[in-house]
């Protein structure tokens, strides 16, 4: 039986495609505050351990979260400081491994505590089933001149977890934010910053936004 | 009868003590900002705020009720290094339950009741890579809700943002997501034996 393409058939296709694109270019973040400290070592020097707890004030409406009768709770252990550098007038600390864990969790008793690690950190954060899992491939802390404020941005490969290919193909899992030392911010006894930040997901294929006629025209 | 009044204001307070516990106090927000390419220009900002369980808002706020939007205006460029440094500005904190917030209108923001107003006393932004952070002080001089904290509460409060350029909405030169806090919590909260707790009824 010969096949034949008909005019239904290609508008079914150009509608597939039209409505592809949206997804294609779509980021899903989860918004998080939290708390981090950091052991093995002198502060920052070459070594250290950095760890942080925080949880989630809001999740995209894609990941079907209800931040109203659950919690996630983000646990990231493992970035060893390769020690301070400068960076243009600022200081730059480059780290290495690290992983990222996001729990779902009904329990909603997370709990930062003092004096970390304690009784409730980073144990309250590790509750529940596993959202998502990351391995760092990049982190980075920048440092303004004071030493008192800055940002943090890395990279991850997902390995595990409820989201993985549940929400995007092809994904890129980015980690940022900003944190602030002690001064100014009310950063719980024994913990180093606080962390304001997101974690996003962002399809690795670009997205061009395109008229019904330019899509059209790819088939003339 | 008098004894039963003492016995369940005991009760009352010492069941009030746990909900005073040390969870920190911040307004968390989300937003895109409009930055100036030159000295003299006018940076904005309009955000969305979130509920920051476990965490608690400096005033309860119902967020099941009302749309929150945090506004920064009017702070000038005065300095274009890196950081730059800002003078002047405003922050507002709007209550409203009509329109919700929209980044292609920036009036969506504005509209409801300014419960805060801030003015800033500093206020530097700092960009590394796409990356950068946003840091200042202000302190609360005008609102509808002004007269909830008190005098000596009002003042120095830390505002921090990260920022990135990466992808914000049309219009906008960037993302920012932040919080503004206050150097300490501003409920008053004391650790009290019952025994003193009773005192306070004799």
């Amino acid at each position: 039986m010969k096949k034949t393409f008909t005019p239904c058939a290609l508008v079914s296709l150009l509608l597939a495609l039209v409505l592809a694109v949206p997804a294609l270019g779509q980021v899903y973040s989860v918004d998080y505050l939290g708390y981090g400290w950091e052991q093995g070592g002198p502060l920052k020097a070459a070594g250290d351990e950095l760890i942080i707890t925080a949880t989630s004030t809001y999740v995209h409406p894609a990941f079907g979260v209800d931040l109203g009768t659950e919690e996630l709770t983000f646990y990231v252990s493992g970035l060893i400081s390769n020690g301070p550098t400068d960076f243009f007038g600022n200081t730059q600390i480059n780290y290495t491994g690290g992983i990222l864990e996001i729990y779902q969790d009904p329990l909603m008793n997370a709990d930062w505590g003092v004096n970390p690690p304690n009784a409730t950190s980073p144990g309250s954060f590790q509750e529940g089933s596993l959202f998502f899992a990351g391995a760092f491939t990049a982190f980075t802390m920048f440092f303004d001149p004071s030493g008192s404020y800055g940002s943090f941005e890395g990279t991850l490969d997902g390995v595990a977890g409820s989201i993985i290919d549940g929400v995007c193909s092809d994904c890129v899992y980015t980690w940022g934010g900003a944190f602030q030392t002690g001064s100014g911010a009310q950063v719980p006894e024994g913990y180093w910053i606080q962390v304001d930040g997101v974690f996003e997901i962002d399809a690795a294929v670009s997205s061009e936004a395109a008229s019904w006629g330019s899509v059209k025209a790819l088939f003339n | 009868m008098k004894n039963a009044i003492k016995g369940m204001l005991i009760v009352l307070a010492v069941v009030a003590l746990p909900l005073s516990a040390t969870a920190q106090q911040l307004f968390d927000f989300n937003g895109q900002a409009i930055v100036p390419a030159a000295v003299g220009g006018t940076l904005s900002m309009y955000s969305v705020m979130y509920d920051p369980a476990p965490q608690t808002t400096p005033l309860p706020l119902d967020f099941d009720n009302f749309e929150y939007t945090l506004v920064v205006s009017g702070a000038i460029l005065d300095v274009n290094g890196n950081p730059q440094s800002y003078v002047g500005g405003v922050l507002t904190i709007y209550e409203d339950a009509g329109t919700a917030a929209d980044f292609a209108n920036t009036a969506t923001f504005t509209d409801g009741t300014a419960i805060l107003v801030g003015s800033f006393t500093s206020l530097n932004r700092i960009v590394f890579l796409s990356t950068g952070s946003v840091q200042g002080y202000l302190d609360w001089n005008g609102g509808a809700w002004l007269n909830d904290i008190a005098p000596e509460d009002q003042t120095g409060w830390a505002f921090l943002a990260g920022t990135n350029s990466r992808s914000p909405e049309p219009g906008y030169s960037e993302i920012w997501d932040g919080k503004v806090e206050p150097p300490t919590i501003i409920v008053d909260e004391d650790l009290s034996s019952f025994g003193s707790v009773k005192a306070l009824f004799k």
